[in-house]
């Protein structure tokens, strides 16, 4: 769950990524970003929003992307994958990267149901919870809004 | 080599030649990085008596072994070279994303040498290093040349830049990086003008290896959670930002008010402080590269005069241009401390100034001709425009960039200058906290106070109370916060970290990352000898015991009102004790025996 | 007497500052404020401890008399007159 208003800008998450991925502090092959809009003051994590429907496992090949059953990520096999990049253009979100050093593709694989991300995160502005807890929580906050608002007007 | 990367960027700004070296692994050892190793790489090549603004001042900005790392609050990195302002050693710490991406480029540092005769950048794409005409970047300000530089070679690069008031020599002006994040004091900012150099762009793609995957994982952790679960790194500062300090040292009666003339306490000093910033233009907190704390300001004032956009105040910012200058308008103090950021100016000398001028036109020795205006305690207009009017040299402004002891002096009472060897002290009165007092004095780069923060035993009671008003034990406390925070710059951590964490978790994170045994005693004793050079680059310098002392007023004159009424500062009582502590003889000069024991050539 | 509560303690009081108490001792005061803000005030104000047990000031707050930090006057049984303020901080500033 991403909740970038709450934000701070860290990159936390990106060092946690790459450490638990390449065992080097290495932002760039992180598979989770923090976009920056500095003159704006507002910072956007994002990573794989691990669709249900996956441009990028329907457009592979070679069918090197396997969901993994527990955990619901789309893990890519190095060994049949091909690094024909054809699932980086492929996300419409910008979620998938290739990296050049390494020669692999970069995918959020959920740290096998552990993401080190929202381990990190020190403001919990990324979690990870089950999807309908998550919606109901940011339901419930935007809520919360309309009710102060709705308050204000009774007063 | 773990930890760091083992190689740094030597630039020869006078005929345009870039090397490559590795670093030397017995001086990474003894003086660790950032502040210490690259003050160490200095004072081996560069002459003490030198003009700071001559070709000759090696410009070196360095980071830790722990900087880009997962270590508890790693973003950091220091520039170093001899200061304008103070002639002392300046090795002025900042933190953001700069310094990480430095070292993701494949550096440590840079060593910058000679003067550029055109104006110029630094692209630094990875392993391509490239200088590149700036003349269309010159007389912009921060946010235009970083989005400018951004747009001309990579959107995800770090700038660190100058902005007018480095080109225009300001004697206190910072370098900022990724907008906000400033090397901010001494003046930094001057001798990157004089070079003729305004930004470096950095793009890294590598990474940074640690010895021990595991053990440094295991040790950032318990470190981590520290911080998240102590009051101050894990509720005030990310609640409140350090500007929270003010009610605290107004109700101690250690706030010092128009110009220290009128110390004690500050009547409405609650409508410029941290609850009162967290309830009005406060947009969101933010942190630097891997930081748990976010002290950081993110503030909006959406109309009126002082309309602006930007970060901060920090505290001693809020406190220069408010209760030193007699000004509560939060406004105001927001606008004036966003010039800085802007423009390039270290907040903390400039506010400093501006309130030594305003007692300066009080008292009649400069008058409305000089100044082209009235200059009155608590006219918050008049401060931000001197303000904005000190980056360009615009009228008064020309006097005013070059800090309050050369301005005073000029106007003929050096003793109204509230600095300690030239540099402004910050918003923490010596005579209501004495350990400070003697912190301030003996500061190797003057008045300054992240270096030996006695603010935390005497006022926070952090990590124990100890009584503001005595002088009992203040020598020894003041010894040890000294080393430690050298330690702490050295690393590439920031201080704020210290709060919640001590020695041991330190050197169990640079144990981990390196593969050094940086036990507790070794990065003590690195933090001794780093400050021991500070001194002795200062006494080769000419610097004696005389100025290891606090302005005249501090010393002679008791505070009028509040609780700390009646108080001076004891110095004598005190230094005579520290200089035994140090292993100095009673002029303060380290002992053969004490360089011997730090091993320093 | 005159208190003023700071940071975090004015999300609890709703109030910078109060003249409603009394108390001619510092504990007797926190004990009042306590009962009077309940729960989370007392959390920041004593230490947990045994009922019979004496008070003890809790670790996290800064308390300040006429200025003066309590632990250099008589602590908890500092003495309170009718002219003086009591500055009560959550100890969480620094910078």
């Amino acid at each position: 769950m991403l909740n970038p208003e709450k934000c701070i800008s860290c990159r936390t998450c990106e060092l946690a990524c790459s450490f638990k991925h390449d065992r080097e502090f290495r932002p760039s092959a992180a598979r989770v970003n923090v976009v920056q809009f500095e003159r704006e003051g507002i910072s956007v994590p994002l990573m794989c929003l691990q669709c249900e429907t996956a441009a990028c496992e329907k457009v592979c090949p070679t069918g090197a992307l396997k969901r993994n059953e527990s955990t619901g990520a789309l893990v890519v096999d190095d060994a049949k994958c091909i690094r024909c990049k054809m699932c980086v253009q492929a996300c419409p979100f910008g979620n998938i990267a290739y990296d050049p050093a390494k020669n692999h593709i970069l995918r959020c694989d959920l740290c096998d149901g552990d993401p080190q991300c929202a381990k990190f995160c020190p403001s919990g502005a990324i979690t990870y919870v089950e999807a309908c807890t998550g919606i109901l929580a940011k339901k419930r906050a935007y809520a919360s809004k309309f009710k102060e608002v709705l308050q204000e007007v009774t007063e | 080599m773990y930890g760091w990367v083992g190689q740094i960027l030597r630039v020869n700004l006078s005929d345009g030649t870039v090397k490559k070296e590795a670093l030397d692994p017995v001086e990474i050892q003894n003086y660790i990085g950032a502040r210490g190793l690259g003050t160490r790489l200095w004072t081996k090549e560069c002459d003490p008596k030198m003009d700071p603004l001559s070709e000759a001042n090696n410009l070196i900005f360095m980071t830790g072994p722990l900087t880009g790392t997962m270590a508890t609050n790693a973003g950091r990195y220091n520039v170093i070279c001899k200061a304008p302002l103070t002639g002392t050693m300046a090795a002025s710490n900042a933190g953001g994303y700069w310094g990480p991406e430095l070292k993701y480029a494949g550096y440590d540092g840079i060593v910058f040498e000679g003067q550029s005769e055109k104006q110029v950048y630094l692209w630094i794409n990875d392993g391509e290093v490239e200088l590149r005409c700036a003349e269309h970047l010159w007389g912009k300000d921060v946010n235009e040349t970083t989005d400018t530089l951004r747009e001309e070679t990579n959107i995800n690069a770090r700038v660190a830049c100058i902005g007018p008031a480095g080109e225009n020599l300001v004697k206190y002006a910072c370098i900022l990086n990724d907008y906000t994040r400033a090397a901010g004091r001494s003046g930094v900012g001057a001798v990157m003008g004089s070079k003729n150099l305004k930004a470096i762009v950095v793009r890294g793609t590598g990474g940074v290896k640690v010895a021990d995957s595991d053990a440094f994982m295991n040790a950032l952790i318990r470190a981590r959670k520290m911080v998240a679960d102590h009051p101050v790194t894990g509720q005030g500062l990310p609640a409140y930002g350090t500007q929270i300090l003010i009610n605290i040292l107004d109700q101690s009666g250690g706030l010092p008010v128009h110009n220290f003339r009128d110390s004690g306490t500050f009547p409405n000093a609650d409508a410029t402080s941290g609850e009162t910033l967290a309830k009005t233009y406060l947009v969101r907190n933010k942190g630097c590269m891997g930081c748990n704390i976010g002290c950081g300001r993110i503030v909006n004032v959406p109309d009126g005069p002082y309309k602006s956009f930007g970060e901060g105040p920090e505290y001693e910012a809020g406190w220069s241009f408010g209760a030193d200058c007699g000004i509560d308008d939060l406004a105001a103090i927001i606008k004036a401390n966003n010039y800085c950021n802007e423009l390039g100016m270290d907040p903390i000398t400039l506010g400093s100034t501006i309130a030594c001028a305003f007692e300066l036109y009080e008292i009649g020795a400069i008058t409305e001709k000089d100044a082209g205006c009235p200059m009155r305690f608590g006219d918050a207009a008049t401060m931000v425009e001197l303000a904005r009017k000190t980056a360009f040299r615009e009228g008064m402004g020309d006097d005013l960039a070059e800090g309050s002891y050369r301005m005073a002096s000029k106007y003929g009472h050096p003793e109204l200058s509230m600095t300690c060897k030239k540099q402004e002290m910050a918003a923490y009165d010596p005579r209501a906290l004495q350990g400070m007092g003697l912190s301030y004095a003996t500061n190797n780069r003057g008045g300054c106070h992240v270096r030996g923060y006695m603010t935390s035993p005497e006022i926070l009671g952090l990590p124990e109370k100890l009584d503001n008003l005595a002088t009992e034990g203040k020598a020894g406390w003041t010894k040890t916060f000294q080393d430690l925070t050298a330690a702490v710059d050295s690393a590439g951590i920031c201080l704020f970290l210290t709060f919640a964490i001590g020695a041991p978790e330190i050197s169990e994170q640079m144990i981990a990352a390196t593969g050094i045994d940086y036990t507790v005693e070794e990065l003590m004793k690195a933090g001794e000898r780093i400050w021991n050079m500070e001194r002795l680059f200062n006494i080769t310098n000419g610097f004696t015991k005389k100025d290891d002392s606090l302005p005249p007023r501090l010393l002679k004159d008791p505070i009028k009102i509040g609780p700390c009424k009646g108080s001076v500062n004891k110095l004598d009582v005190m230094l005579p004790e520290y200089y035994e502590l140090r292993g100095w003889d009673s002029e303060g000069r380290p002992t053969s025996e004490k360089l011997q024991e730090l091993d320093i050539q | 007497m005159k208190v003023k509560f700071f940071a975090l303690l004015r999300d609890i009081t709703g109030v910078k500052e109060t003249t409603d108490f009394t108390g001619t001792t510092l504990v007797e005061l926190l004990k009042e404020l306590s009962a009077h803000y309940g729960k989370e005030m007392t959390r920041w104000l004593f230490t947990p401890t045994a009922p019979n047990q004496e008070k003890q000031i809790g670790k996290d707050v800064i308390i300040l008399v006429n200025g003066r930090a309590i632990e250099h006057l008589a602590g908890l049984k500092t003495t309170l007159e009718e002219e003086d303020e009591v500055a009560i901080f959550p100890r969480l500033a620094g910078g």
